[in-house]
């Protein structure tokens, strides 16, 4: 329950993020879920992904390596899992 | 590539800059789609002025001009693809050619590009790029590509450059502005990535 609470959190910081997005339709944000896909769902440029993780670190206060952006998957579910994983190796170093 | 010369590369991928560097070392496809002769000026973090001079070949069958397609081609392997592969290397602690094993340097996007003068064979041009963005093995860059006056000595031109001038374009009005580009935006790919994108 805790997990979900903490997936809940990270999803609607996320969509603050993307609602500072220029290149996304706020429209597309109504009904986000974490199987949206930024690429299908949400027509991101490929491009926007990136800034997009950085904007992500800002908000969270947290630092992805290069192999966690080649690692990140394009629907919400990853970015969160990412976000999870990343705050867990922060909390253990 | 000898030990000897590897090394020596080594210390300038680690310490120095891409002045004196021939772009063969860093731009790893073959001589034909290599559009960038030499660099003159580079600081790493900043941006780099280099030059490239089209071949006969290269304005074949096009009215004996360089094609805007090229030139976008040449400025981002002046500046994305020789700046990022210089910055990536110590962050590896290797040599470009240990980078091509893992990666393909690939397009993103391409901004605004508006062209506002041409290019012929026997021209010699400058592509100016400095970085905007650098992060996770992408980079942006913004830039000029300008025609270089006949017989100038560009290395010994450029020998006293500074990042506030690479920032205000400032140069000779002697050069002609050809190009200018904005957001220009690529990406060293994990070759397993790129694979799967077909």
């Amino acid at each position: 329950m805790e997990n979900a609470n903490e997936r809940k959190e990270i999803l609607d910081g996320l969509i603050e993020v993307l609602r500072t997005v220029r290149t996304i339709d706020p429209a597309r944000l109504e009904g986000v879920t974490e199987e949206t896909d930024f690429l299908t769902d949400m027509n991101t440029p490929s491009t926007e992904l990136i800034n997009i993780a950085a904007k992500v670190e800002q908000k969270f206060d947290i630092e992805f390596e290069d192999e966690d952006i080649d690692r990140m998957g394009s629907k919400v579910k990853d970015v969160i899992d990412l976000i999870i994983m990343v705050k867990e190796r922060g909390a253990n170093n | 590539m000898t030990e000897e010369e590897r090394a020596g590369y080594f210390d300038i991928i680690q310490h120095g800059n891409l002045v004196g560097v021939d772009p063969a070392n860093l731009l790893l496809h073959g001589p034909t789609k290599r559009l960038v002769n030499n660099y003159h000026w580079h600081s790493p973090n900043k941006g780099i002025v280099a030059s490239y001079s089209p071949t006969e070949r290269d304005v074949e069958d096009h009215f004996n001009v360089f094609r805007g397609v090229d030139q976008v081609e040449a400025f981002a392997q002046a500046t994305i693809v020789s700046c990022a592969t210089f910055l990536q290397c110590p962050k590896q602690n290797c040599l470009p050619d240990v980078l091509r094993d893992s990666f393909v340097p690939a397009f993103i996007s391409i901004g605004n590009v508006n062209f506002q003068n041409y290019l012929e064979f026997g021209d010699t041009f400058i592509s100016i790029g400095n970085i905007t963005f650098w992060k996770w093995r992408q980079m942006v860059c913004d830039g000029r590509i300008y025609r270089v006056p006949k017989g100038l000595d560009l290395d010994d031109y450029f020998k006293d450059f500074t990042d506030e001038r690479l920032l205000n374009y400032d140069i000779s009005s002697d050069f002609v502005k050809v190009a200018e580009l904005h957001d220009i935006t690529g990406r060293a790919i994990l070759i397993e990535h790129f694979n799967k994108l077909a």
